[in-house]
């Protein structure tokens, strides 16, 4: 490992829906140099002391989402400070809509994000959206899993500056089902609706991760039998054949 | 209108009723399908059990439900049920056109039906039960159950104000469901085994839902379900009224408080989860006017469920069959820390890949990694035989969870697995099988069943 590297991984106790926590726990276990500080609700966040190589949050309910948010609505300066510095994030399933704007509910009901990046959410808690995912990354095959009430749009007239995507879509739905662009990019901030264990269903794509929050060419936990499972899904996700909405 | 459409619905059911018995299709939901495609609100126009009793959550409700059928029925009633069908809008119609004359009069005074939790919004508004037992709620199903504070919701929302709940006090995600309804607590006070801290990966009671501060536990057994407090605010879980005490599981027995005297009942099943089903269905009896005397009379007479666990001893071996629902990973995570639990070495069939997602499109596996795997990271699980379409994902995530490469077998089909087991002297083999494989699981068990037999009939331990 070429440098000290620090993972903040943003209140598990309220954001580890599907899996999400492995994440983490598969570059631990791939790097067991990594030191991995875990911020409570109660606790400020260790990004106040010290700004960490990468910061994650996992899925939320929608509780969770709504507390995530009163929790760092008084670090969002210092959240937007780190986005432009180019510090390192990586926000699965909807806690990528506690960085945007307005969740709107088919009820009626609204709830708001820290609105650092101009999107606004569509909540309909009766009608759940599952699906596959492909999609590319730097020339690289994503493959997952999507299973969310919501869907974002982009807000192009809001404040918070431009923003990419994190993956090219291929099949299945990106950030709405209306458009190929997946996630919310900007610097290192990578959101993205793909839940559960992006990273150990993607070794390439947690290879290139690792090296840039300076871990270097790390040989991943058990990489031949990832590798083989992603060729497999890859293959699989990409056969015409294979159903990709549940 | 409305009720022409229902008597047309009802008739056109019960014709297919006669058609299914002819063609032998019994105990499938055709009828109910096909009552509610012509009368969407066929629920509602039709006669119900004068009682009515809902068995609904995550886990245990199948169990629950059968157990109440059973001791309900010894005791003298015809009980409607839905134990044929399934246990959605469409399963409880069909029970009621089973259960109706031809003019739409129930037939039946009593009705015990299991109730999906996602199905409460097409069934309650019709149907008003006397009494609901929520067994717990946990995750389940990610892509069609989301999160137990989802489920929750639902259920505060569509749970009729009138009916009397039965609700575990040591789950706090379900216990606080439907907060104007009249209800009563049950649970299991400390026993030997209890632990403080969580060990599991699914933990969705971590903060005080009064002040967000980290819950802790006085004595805590499997994920949430324990008895919380918050040592911030003070909020504590709810008191039992009906409270499981003195479990001894050398006698297999557990006593049951109650305001009114104590009962001593028999345990079915040494497994945490199976000693709360006694206990639910306890309270509820105990609810409905049962005395204690009668309750214990049911419970000497009951067996469980056969689809659900079952062991079977051949010579020096035995085989176990049991569900491990795919693609819930707090289900399987009970059964794989009950296996662990066992005393003896181990062989499993892990045949988790789920059957019905391999047809339509590719299984979510994100579940494995909430599911518990690290319990089969023993010593004495010699062998684990992945098979299916998802074993690969089954073999990276065993490793990730610390099984040695060495312990794993492969098969491509599920029919194939047996041949890899080792049958060594006093195995214990585990056909572990989803709820879209029970033929398949029952199949596969039959083989090593068969295994078992000729290496008994030979003499021989088997391999070592």
């Amino acid at each position: 490992m070429e440098k000290r590297i620090r993972i903040e991984v943003l209140f598990p106790e309220i954001a580890n829906l599907y899996g999400d926590l492995e994440n983490i726990e598969y570059l631990r276990k791939s790097c067991p140099e990594i030191e991995v500080v875990e911020t409570h609700l109660t606790e400020e966040p260790e990004f106040m002391r010290e700004t960490p190589s990468l910061i994650y949050m996992g899925t939320l309910t929608e509780n969770g989402q709504h507390l995530a948010v009163e929790k760092l609505s008084q670090y969002t300066d210092k959240l937007i400070e780190m986005i432009n510095e180019g510090v390192h994030f990586l926000v699965t399933g909807n806690a990528l809509e506690v960085f945007g704007g307005e969740i709107e509910d088919v009820d009626g009901s609204r709830d708001c994000g820290l609105k650092i990046f101009p999107t606004h959410a569509k909540r309909d808690m009766m009608n759940r959206f599952n699906s596959l995912y492909l999609g590319k990354f730097d020339g690289m095959d994503i493959v997952g899993y999507k299973s969310q009430f919501t869907h974002s749009w982009r807000d192009d007239d809001a404040e918070g500056g431009a923003f990419g995507s994190v993956f090219e879509t291929k099949r299945g739905p990106g950030l709405n089902p209306d458009v190929m662009g997946e996630g919310v990019r900007k610097n290192n901030f990578m959101g993205t609706y793909v839940i559960g264990p992006l990273l150990v269903l993607n070794p390439p794509f947690t290879k290139w991760l690792l090296k840039e929050i300076g871990a270097g060419d790390v040989n991943l936990a058990f990489e031949k039998e990832a590798m083989e499972a992603y060729d497999a899904r890859v293959k699989e996700y990409s056969d015409p054949n294979t159903g990709f909405y549940y | 209108m409305g009720k022409l459409r229902y008597f047309i619905a009802l008739w056109a059911a019960k014709l297919s009723i006669v058609a299914l018995k002819i063609t032998r299709h019994n105990g499938t939901n055709f009828p109910g399908v096909l009552a509610l495609k012509i009368c969407p609100q066929f629920l509602k126009y039709s006669d119900k059990p004068e009682k009515i009793i809902a068995v609904t959550g995550t886990n245990g409700k199948t169990t629950v439900c059968n157990m109440l059928l059973d001791m309900l029925t010894m005791d003298g009633n015809k009980v409607l049920n839905n134990k044929m069908g399934s246990n959605i809008n469409s399963g409880i119609a069909s029970s009621l056109i089973y259960g109706s004359s031809i003019f739409g009069k129930c037939k039946y005074k009593m009705g015990v039906f299991e109730v999906d939790e996602r199905s409460a919004l097409r069934i309650y508004p019709y149907m008003k039960p006397d009494y609901m037992l929520i067994t717990n709620l946990s995750r389940d199903s990610i892509m069609r159950n989301g999160h137990p504070e989802y489920i929750a919701g639902i259920l505060t929302k569509y749970i009729p104000k009138t009916t009397k709940l039965i609700l575990n006090a040591d789950d706090l995600i379900s216990s606080a469901i439907s907060p104007e309804n009249s209800r009563v607590y049950f649970g299991i006070e400390k026993m030997p085994g209890d632990i403080k801290e969580c060990i599991n990966l699914i933990n969705d009671m971590q903060i005080c839902p009064e002040c967000h501060s980290r819950l802790e536990y006085e004595y805590l057994r499997y994920n949430h379900i324990g008895k919380a407090f918050c040592p911030k605010c003070g909020f504590k879980a709810p008191k039992y009224d009906y409270a499981g005490i003195n479990v001894s599981l050398d006698d297999m027995k557990i006593e049951v408080r109650d305001k009114e005297g104590t009962g001593c009942y028999r345990l079915l099943n040494e497994s945490v989860f199976n000693i709360y089903n006694v206990v639910s269905a306890v309270a509820l009896l105990r609810e409905m006017g049962y005395s204690h005397e009668k309750i214990e009379g049911f419970f000497e007479k009951l067996n469980i469920v056969g689809s659900r666990f079952d062991e079977e001893h051949v010579g020096d071996k035995t085989l176990y069959r049991l569900l491990a629902k795919e693609k819930n990973a707090f289900a399987t995570s009970r059964v794989f820390d009950y296996i662990s639990t066992l005393p003896g070495d181990k062989e499993i069939i892990l045949m988790n890949s789920c059957q019905g997602d391999m047809k339509h499109w590719s299984e979510n596996t994100c579940w494995l990694y909430d599911c518990d795997f690290e319990f089969l990271s023993g010593d004495d699980i010699k062998n684990i035989v992945l098979c299916g379409p998802r074993r690969l994902d089954h073999r990276l995530r065993l490793l990730l969870a610390g099984v040695p490469e060495e312990r794993l077998s492969y098969a491509e089909k599920e029919t194939d697995a047996p041949g890899k087991l080792k049958l060594f002297d006093n195995d214990n083999v585990f056909v572990l099988y989803g709820t879209d494989s029970i033929a398949l699981g029952k199949k596969v068990a039959d083989r090593v069943l068969d295994m078992m037999k000729k290496s008994a009939a030979d003499g021989k331990g088997g391999e070592e």
